[in-house]
């Protein structure tokens, strides 16, 4: 059984309390983070720039904490997603099991469409 | 140390080796009560922002992993109300040196911080 | 317990105030020496914004208490509620600030993700960036997890560091593994292990430890 059929499996629902309109990316779309190393305060680390993974949830739309770190009001605000990583996709060298996963939050800006995904809006689904 | 291309912040060491984990809650000293519950009411009073105190204590560079959490954050705290110009520098330092006296702190223990060579 | 250590600064001022300079040992240094240069900081930054009217010295006490008297002991009563009620359970995974208000508790974040361990998935939760922890549910952060070792090791071999706090899982369980890195706080609802059918909410409580909620270990009956 693997980990995305399980029953038990993590629920990856869109936030139906946690509006985000226009968002980019739905649940179970590839992305990769962008590997930009800009100066200033981010909250997308280091480690995981550059590395592919899938949508896991859609957090809701926060002000942008890379503004708000300087005394602005952090809006307009910024679509939040947590975005699951195989671990062997992060580091190369993972010496567990090959479905260990890592999991972390990261601002739209700070993703892409994952190469194969043709960047093709999708329909929000409400 | 030359420029860091790469601007990786000192706090941003994950995927880093480091030693073993010491399983150990070792609790918090009185002032380090006193410096969290501070922070704590200036967040809920709206008068800062975790992410500014995060940015500052991000911008202490080398001195962040040679200072314990809550000395990072109490600098961190000190130079946002710095910036805010909610206290000013001279203020601070008077004010040190009056709470420094009422604890009979003697001299040699005067900081870097009272000298200046600290942020 | 702590009142007469919230209460020593005023104490000490008071003395102060009253020209009371006898120079006693100080005894709220719990390792006896003299105030380090940022505890004299940070004291001296609370008086200035006491005195400007930015803050009370009453705020700052009443949060002193709440973070050692209140929040440590939320989290197992949520999650004991959890493990008793399976529709609780679901609405703290739906929404979990939403479900921990029910129970009176303000978590003072913008959002609580709770994550449940199963037979196949064992979840632990780090910050790498900082130290963010959901404080109004579990209390402040152990000193581990504010660790440079902890935060920088969980990421990539969290089955190492999970067994240098005594959890060995097989390999066919999943870890998964949340980098707490911007707007979310996680809280772990751990599996209830056996021998606790008839056990109340109290009891129940007794044995989801902090560490558990964060997943570095998991609870045990003790037999």
């Amino acid at each position: 059984m693997t980990f995305a059929s399980s029953k038990s499996a993590p629920r990856a629902q869109p936030s139906t309390y946690a509006p985000a309109p226009g968002h980019r990316f739905n649940v179970g779309d590839p992305v990769v983070v962008l590997r930009r190393f800009p100066p200033g305060h981010r909250r997308t680390p280091y480690y995981i720039r550059g590395k592919s993974g899938t949508i896991e949830r859609i957090c809701g739309a926060f002000r942008n904490p890379e503004e708000l770190a300087y005394g602005f009001d952090g809006e307009p605000r910024k679509v939040l997603y947590r975005v699951r990583f195989l671990q062997k996709d992060v580091w190369p060298d993972y010496r567990g099991p090959a479905k260990d996963i890592i999991e972390m939050e990261i601002y739209e800006h700070w993703l892409a469409p994952a190469p194969g995904d043709m960047g093709v809006p999708h329909q929000n689904p409400g | 140390m030359s420029v860091n291309h790469l601007n990786r912040g000192p706090q941003d060491i994950g995927g880093e080796h480091a030693g073993a984990v010491d399983p150990i809650d070792h609790g918090m000293k009185f002032w380090e009560r006193q410096a969290n519950a501070l922070r704590s009411v200036l967040q809920r009073n709206k008068v800062l922002r975790t992410d500014e105190l995060r940015r500052a204590a991000e911008d202490l560079g080398e001195r962040y992993s040679k200072l314990q959490y809550f000395e990072i954050t109490t600098s961190a705290l000190r130079t946002i109300l710095l910036e805010k110009g909610l206290i000013t520098e001279h203020e601070l330092t008077a004010r040190m040196d009056a709470v420094r006296e009422r604890f009979n702190v003697p001299d040699e223990m005067e900081s870097p911080v009272k000298k200046g060579t600290a942020r | 317990m702590s009142d007469n250590r919230i209460d020593y600064y005023a104490a000490k001022k008071h003395a102060h105030d009253h020209g009371d300079h006898d120079h006693t040992p100080l005894d709220e240094h719990d390792d006896g020496g003299a105030p380090s240069e940022y505890e004299i900081m940070s004291r001296a930054m609370q008086e200035l914004l006491e005195e400007k009217g930015i803050i009370t010295a009453e705020q700052v006490r009443r949060r002193m208490e709440q973070f050692e008297e209140e929040f440590p002991y939320r989290g197992s009563r949520v999650v004991a509620k959890a493990w008793v009620d399976p529709q609780f359970r679901k609405r703290l995974l739906d929404d979990g600030k939403a479900a921990c208000a029910e129970m009176g508790v303000d978590l003072e974040v913008d959002r609580l993700i709770a994550v449940e361990n199963t037979p196949e998935v064992h979840n632990i939760i780090v910050c790498t960036l900082c130290s963010c922890y959901p404080r109004a549910l579990l209390g402040m952060p152990p000193t581990w997890y504010k660790s440079r070792n902890y935060r920088s090791r969980v990421v990539f071999e969290p089955r190492a560091v999970l067994k240098e706090f005594g959890t060995e899982l097989p390999e066919h369980v999943t870890v998964r593994v949340h980098d707490s890195n911007a707007d979310m706080r996680y809280v772990v609802i751990p599996m209830r292990p056996e021998g606790t059918t008839d056990w109340n909410e109290e009891q129940l409580a007794e044995i989801l430890t902090r560490d558990t909620l964060v997943g570095v270990t998991v609870p045990r009956v003790k037999t």
